[in-house]
């Protein structure tokens, strides 16, 4: 029923909970696993006149991205190799991660995506986190939410 | 991974949909399903002053519930025995259905809660079902939410 899972992470204990999960499934059905993270834009922090001396440039924040990209989705790979699936790692930067999230699942085809009930932001058990929410709320494929 | 899968459903087009997911999906898993039905509790109309002209007896009112609950769990049931999915139906009253189905997901030793975004009640493609984000807020296994 699922061929290519969609496992969107930010690198919280709840969304490697979710990993663990997605491969566990993906293992079952013989699915593939797309890992995918989504990094904040580049933003000229300007207060008024005053730009602050230390502003990373876009390529800087680039080369930041890609470097926290790698280390979150490198738990999605080695996960992946430990169960000897195949995977796929994508990341693009974004303001909002739902809308990316979504779109992604588009792009690659995914029929399921696998997300936790909440990242970094959630604060609690009974609250769905932010982006889960707007995640269910614009996704056109089934999404698993793991606690 | 999932060997127990809950199917609340509402006898709405949307959890039909859900539940023909459920067991395609239990097919694949080798595992059962579990479909659930929550009806309305009964509830003495009018106040003290008015008798009511129609009122319906607990007994009355358990005889309807039952009724509507073995209509809309046939579905469930045909749907498995056509897969040659074991399955297990039981249903429920209360005001708050979401309460009953994060229990009956506990009791049944459910690993899996299979549900449509919306049920009857959901007006918008673009909105989840109101039961849908309780549960997704309450329950403790994972939740599947298909479009």
């Amino acid at each position: 029923m699922f061929k290519k899972i969609l496992v969107p992470t930010d690198g919280s204990a709840p969304s490697r909970r979710a990993i663990k999960r997605a491969v566990q499934l993906a293992r079952e059905q013989k699915a593939r696993v797309i890992g995918f993270y989504v990094g904040p834009p580049w933003q000229l922090p300007v207060y008024g006149e005053y730009v602050p001396p230390e502003v990373m440039s876009p390529t800087e924040h680039a080369a930041a991205v890609r470097k926290t990209a790698a280390r979150y989705l490198g738990a999605v790979k080695k996960a992946a190799a430990a169960s000897g699936i195949r995977c796929k790692c994508a990341y693009v930067m974004g303001a909002h991660p739902y809308d990316e999230i979504v779109k992604a699942a588009r792009r690659y085809r995914c029929d399921v995506i696998v997300i936790a009930s909440h990242g970094r932001r959630g604060i609690s058990k009974l609250l769905l986190g932010s982006e889960t929410t707007k995640v269910l709320a614009h996704s056109t494929v089934p999404v698993l939410v793991c606690r | 991974m999932f060997r127990n899968i809950l199917v609340p459903t509402d006898g709405s087009v949307l959890s039909r949909k859900a539940i023909k997911r459920a067991v395609q999906l239990a097919k694949e898993q080798k595992g059962r399903v579990t479909g659930f039905y929550v009806g309305p509790p009964w509830k003495p109309r009018g106040n003290d002053e008015s008798i009511p002209y129609r009122m319906v007896s607990p007994q009355q009112h358990a005889a309807t519930v039952k009724q509507a609950a073995d209509r809309i769990l046939d579905t469930v049931k045909k749907a498995t025995a056509k897969a040659g999915v074991p399955c297990a139906c039981s249903f429920s009253t209360d005001d708050h259905p979401y309460v009953k189905i994060v229990e009956a997901a506990h009791r049944n030793g459910c690993d899996l809660i299979l549900m449509a975004t919306h049920g009857r009640r959901g007006i918008s493609r673009l909105l989840l079902g109101s039961e849908t984000s309780k549960v997704l807020a309450h329950s403790k296994v994972p939740v599947l939410v298909c479009r």
